[in-house]
């Protein structure tokens, strides 16, 4: 590991890790916006978060274990939420949790005091981790049972209207978001790259005076909060208590922090990859739910769980060679390029083909043309692609309308695989995303937004769903100056981004 | 210096003494509870003569040789006080332990109406004994503490097992103990020869599963019963190669991507048995008697009234015990688990013990599936769900590392009937299910950290 990382250009750094995820992400995102369009809709996605949510934050309890070393899977992830899960019902069932705040500090306590407890033993014991987590699995599981013998209880009434699912500002993704944005924030503390140089060489990190029993204990303390939030999203998300899940939710968990590249074997992972992970364990079962296998359909999820963990593992035994052979690869990029194409995707399956033109309503989105795009004929049509207006479109275009699409649709292509081009061999040089990334990520995010709120093509409808006319207002035209005024002053500004960056790498956080 | 030579030869026989005084104990133990039990004298007699036989050869064949003494003798300090001290610090894990047992007991005893009767009485002794015993001896030990450890703990249970619950040393239980335990004990063949190469194994209970379902299709479908037995042990070993050059190249994932690998195995054999039938899941066919009489409890092996499958059990053991100890491939295998570098320096191939170690296991778990199917009668692709973590319950208990190179299948054994004992003893005391696996969670960590501790950092750099 450490001799190739330390041949490999600066791109193969952990990151690159994560191009298998992605990859595997956008397969399955196409394949599932092509059978079932309804993923992309306030409804959709909003369910989507809400099954999600428990299973993302649990994977990434287990990353921040797992960062910590000494192979730490703690395999008693399932058992502890279902702990505090079916404490939360029942207690809230005598009525001795009553408010919100009570029952999120009742959650985090226990998650945190069982963690701790683990990585006392872990420190002072010394006891295999994985063998401590074993231990508090059979445990846990056995004293689930016991408190709640079969599913049951409900959850309390303030938390009823959290599972859902029709909306997106559901409660649920406010705990996702803050989640990744606080191990986000963690990343760039001291204590992180202590946490990452102890998982990836212990000595090394003792003998350079980090003090490791902290560190460990800290890493503890992060996975029980993960863990606390995991099991208040799991008792949302079915709304009463089920001490049963106890070893699905180890397995899925695990799964999901493997396929986002998190290494087992410590000192790799992040909170990115294990999202993408769950967020890709939770497609595999979307697409393969679109397709109807009768009565073999767990089946078929079995299988094909096995088989992507195993090919996915595969792949990324392939990364350091492949990166050998084509050094200027960064999964930014390939993320952009293949968000483009999603998006892409999504138009082609929301929109309507056969429906009729709505009346011309001339657009200004395509007058201000900035876009060089000099060599193809149909120009008007590529800047309103850029602008993603395809109401426009048709109104210009009535009759050759179904041949503009496709014509629109590679032509924004071609300018955002140029884009890419030009931008892949400056971003693979520095470690942190440039300014211009952030832009690009931000109004595909924008777009995504857009596009997902924008349900059915219908102006009136727009204003049905509760937060959409001022992000349809703000999301309109901002896709286009952004995505318009790429080419032109991309090159003028790419070199300083690159000249400014080396002063702000961050420090070397490989313990080598 | 010059008597050195006396010390040790007096330290032996001292050591001959203890087992002697153990030799005493177990057929004394034996004897009473025979008496109580109503046992034929006769009988008895034989029976106690030759539990004694069998631990003093026990004990001076395979524990004597590889005790190790400690090297400081007392004897020049200064009296009084400061010796007490050395004495009681010398001692501490003995006297926190009996003073932790002492308490349970005198609360216990004040709590509970009805528990200061002679029966916890005689139990409370026999612990008491028992841990003065283990404490003391196995300080003696330097190679194979967690054998001598487990082993202890065996007796304790079952003595404390026999003294509270109504046949729990009756011929029948101990018969169906040996039957669970033979099942279990033959899921962790595999987990142990990978554990030793520092591996894991997680796709057991998948294939125990597979193989099952599997089977019984094949049998549905009219073939011969021993042609399908074959097929799927040859499937199982199938498996095992595909487990073994798949996480070869990554050993530090192996946990996942065995259970990967097992994840399809067994959607794959669902779906492949589901096909062309109406009952998706279901598996319907005739197990073959023969094939029944091999794993039922009321099975019998050339008119004894043993279950063939203990039997088998009992020579894969005796094979893997005495092979891993006496072969080139046992001797490599422990060679490539304990330094990967100096392994390979004497020409050992890391990857084709590693790709063997898998193969075993994928063939052994597929036999462990078929001789499941004979106890149950039914296919039933979720029949090797328990064995999920308690195969590596059982492994760690022994005391093999998981960590590679120490341990063997002599030590798993002793684990599985730990687990076993354990498992039948909760039964009989009227636990439920859940209170089982509560305690075997709990039980589990002071288990491996009498003797499976590993060293401080501050040592290893």
């Amino acid at each position: 590991m450490n001799q190739g990382s330390s041949t490999a250009p600066a791109s193969a750094s952990s990151s690159t890790y994560m191009l298998v995820p992605i990859l595997l992400l956008f397969l399955l995102l196409i394949i599932a916006v092509l059978r079932s369009p309804n993923l992309i809709s306030p409804a959709g996605i909003g369910s989507a978060v809400i099954v999600l949510t428990p299973l993302a934050l649990a994977t990434y309890a287990l990353m921040a274990l797992a960062i910590a070393g000494r192979g730490t899977v703690d395999l008693s992830i399932g058992p502890l939420m279902g702990f505090i899960n079916v404490t939360l019902v029942v207690l809230s069932g005598m009525g001795a949790l009553e408010s919100p705040v009570s029952f999120f500090l009742y959650a985090i306590a226990v998650g945190v005091a069982y963690q701790l407890l683990m990585a006392l033993i872990i420190v002072y014991v010394r006891v295999q981790p994985i063998i401590v987590a074993l231990s508090g699995y059979l445990a846990l599981s056995g004293i689930n049972l016991v408190i709640l013998p079969r599913p049951g209880g409900t959850a309390p009434e303030w938390m009823s209207s959290w599972g859902l699912g029709t909306t997106l500002d559901s409660p649920i993704l406010v705990i996702l978001v803050l989640s990744t944005a606080a191990w986000l924030v963690f990343t760039s503390t001291a204590f992180y790259g202590h946490l990452r140089l102890m998982g990836s060489d212990e000595r090394a990190a003792y003998t350079s005076g980090v003090r490791i029993t902290i560190v460990r204990l800290g890493a503890h303390c992060i996975a029980g909060v993960f863990a606390a939030l995991a099991a208040l999203t799991y008792t949302a998300l079915i709304g009463s208590g089920d001490p049963t899940q106890g070893t699905t939710y180890t397995l899925i968990a695990v799964t999901a922090l493997v396929l986002g590249g998190t290494s087992l074997a410590g000192g790799r992972g992040g909170v990115i990859g294990s999202l993408l992970g769950a967020v890709n364990l939770f497609l595999i079962g979307y697409v393969l739910a679109t397709f109807s296998f009768g009565a073999v359909q767990g089946f078929v999820t079995d299988l094909a769980y096995g088989l992507i963990l195993v090919l996915s593992l595969l792949l990324t035994v392939a990364i350091p060679w492949l990166q050998r052979r084509i050094p200027n690869i960064s999964p930014t990029i390939i993320f952009i390029v293949l968000s483009t194409l999603f998006a892409g995707v999504i138009l082609h399956a929301k929109f309507d083909y056969s429906r009729p033109a709505p009346p011309a309503l001339v657009s200004d989105v395509a007058a201000p043309d900035v876009v060089a795009a000099p060599d193809v004929v149909p120009v008007p049509d590529a800047v309103a692609a850029t602008g993603f207006f395809f109401e426009e479109v048709n109104a210009s275009h009535d009759a050759s309308s179904t041949l503009a699409q496709p014509i629109a649709l590679s032509l924004l292509l071609a300018i955002a695989l140029l884009i890419v081009a030009r931008a892949m061999v400056l971003q693979t040089r520095q470690r942190r995303f440039s300014p211009r990334m952030v832009y690009i990520l931000i109004s595909l995010l924008v777009l995504a937004a857009y596009l997902a709120w924008d349900n059915s093509h219908m102006p009136p409808s727009l204003a049905v769903t509760p937060l959409a006319p001022p992000v349809s207002a703000a999301a309109a035209p901002a896709p286009a100056p952004v995505d318009a005024a790429m080419p032109v002053d991309a090159p003028a500004e790419f070199p300083a981004d690159a000249a400014s960056q080396p002063d702000a790498t961050p420090p070397v956080k490989e313990g080598t | 210096m010059s008597n050195a030579p006396k010390t040790l030869y007096t330290r032996l026989s001292a050591l001959q003494w203890v087992g002697l005084i153990l030799a005493i104990l177990i057929a004394g133990l034996g004897f009473i509870l025979g008496i109580v039990q109503k046992v034929v004298l006769q009988e008895l007699i034989f029976y106690t003569a030759a539990t004694f036989a069998l631990v003093i050869w026990t004990w001076n064949a395979y524990v004597a040789p590889h005790a190790k003494f400690g090297a400081e003798d007392s004897g020049d300090g200064p009296s009084g006080f400061a010796l007490a001290r050395a004495f009681v610090y010398h001692h501490r894990i003995l006297i926190i332990a009996l003073l932790v047992i002492l308490g349970i007991f005198l609360i216990a005893s004040a709590t509970v109406t009805g528990f200061f009767n002679w029966l916890n009485i005689v139990t409370f002794l026999v612990l008491c004994a028992l841990l003065v015993f283990t404490v003391q001896v196995s300080q003696l030990f330097v190679d194979n503490r967690s054998a001598f450890i487990g082993l202890m703990v065996l007796i304790t249970m079952f003595t404390v097992g026999s003294i509270f619950i109504e046949g729990f040393s009756s011929g029948q239980n101990i018969k169906s103990m040996m039957l669970f335990a033979a099942f279990l004990g033959l899921a962790c063949v595999g987990q142990t020869l990978v554990a030793l190469l520092g591996g894991l194994d997680l796709s057991i209970p998948f294939v125990i599963g597979a193989s099952n379902v599997f089977l019984l299709y094949l049998i549905g479908l009219g073939m011969y019963s021993w042609v399908a037995i074959l097929i799927v042990l040859l499937l199982g070993a199938l498996i095992g190669w595909l487990n073994g050059m798949l996480s070869y190249r990554l050993q530090g994932q192996a946990l996942i991507l065995t259970l990967g690998v097992g994840f399809a195995v067994s959607g794959l054999t669902q779906i492949v048995t589901s096909i062309g039938s109406a009952f998706a899941g279901n598996v319907f066919g005739v197990v073959p008697d023969w094939l029944k009489n091999l794993a039922a409890m009321n099975g019998t092996t050339f008119g004894l009234s043993i279950p063939p499958v203990i039997l088998i059990w009992a020579v894969v053991a005796i094979v893997l015990i005495y092979g891993m100890r006496n072969t080139v491939y046992g001797r490599y295998l422990y060679a490539v688990g304990g330094n990967r570098t100096s392994a390979a320096r004497l020409s050992i191939s890391e990857r084709r013990y590693w790709v063997i170690a898998y193969m075993v296991s994928g063939t052994v778990a597929a036999l462990t599936g078929v001789l499941l199917l004979g106890w149950s009668g039914g296919g039933f692709i979720g029949v090797g769900q328990p064995y999920l973590f308690m195969t590596l319950a059982a492994v760690v208990m022994g005391g093999t590392s998981l960590l590679g190179g120490q341990g063997g299948y002599g030590f798993t054994v002793i684990g599985v009937l730990v687990l076993q004992v354990l498992t039948s003893f909760l039964v009989g005391m009227g636990l439920k299910f859940e209170w089982q696996q509560f305690i075997f969670g709990l039980l589990i960590l002071p288990m491996v950290a009498l003797y499976a501790r590993s060293p401080h950092i501050r040592t290893q750099i």
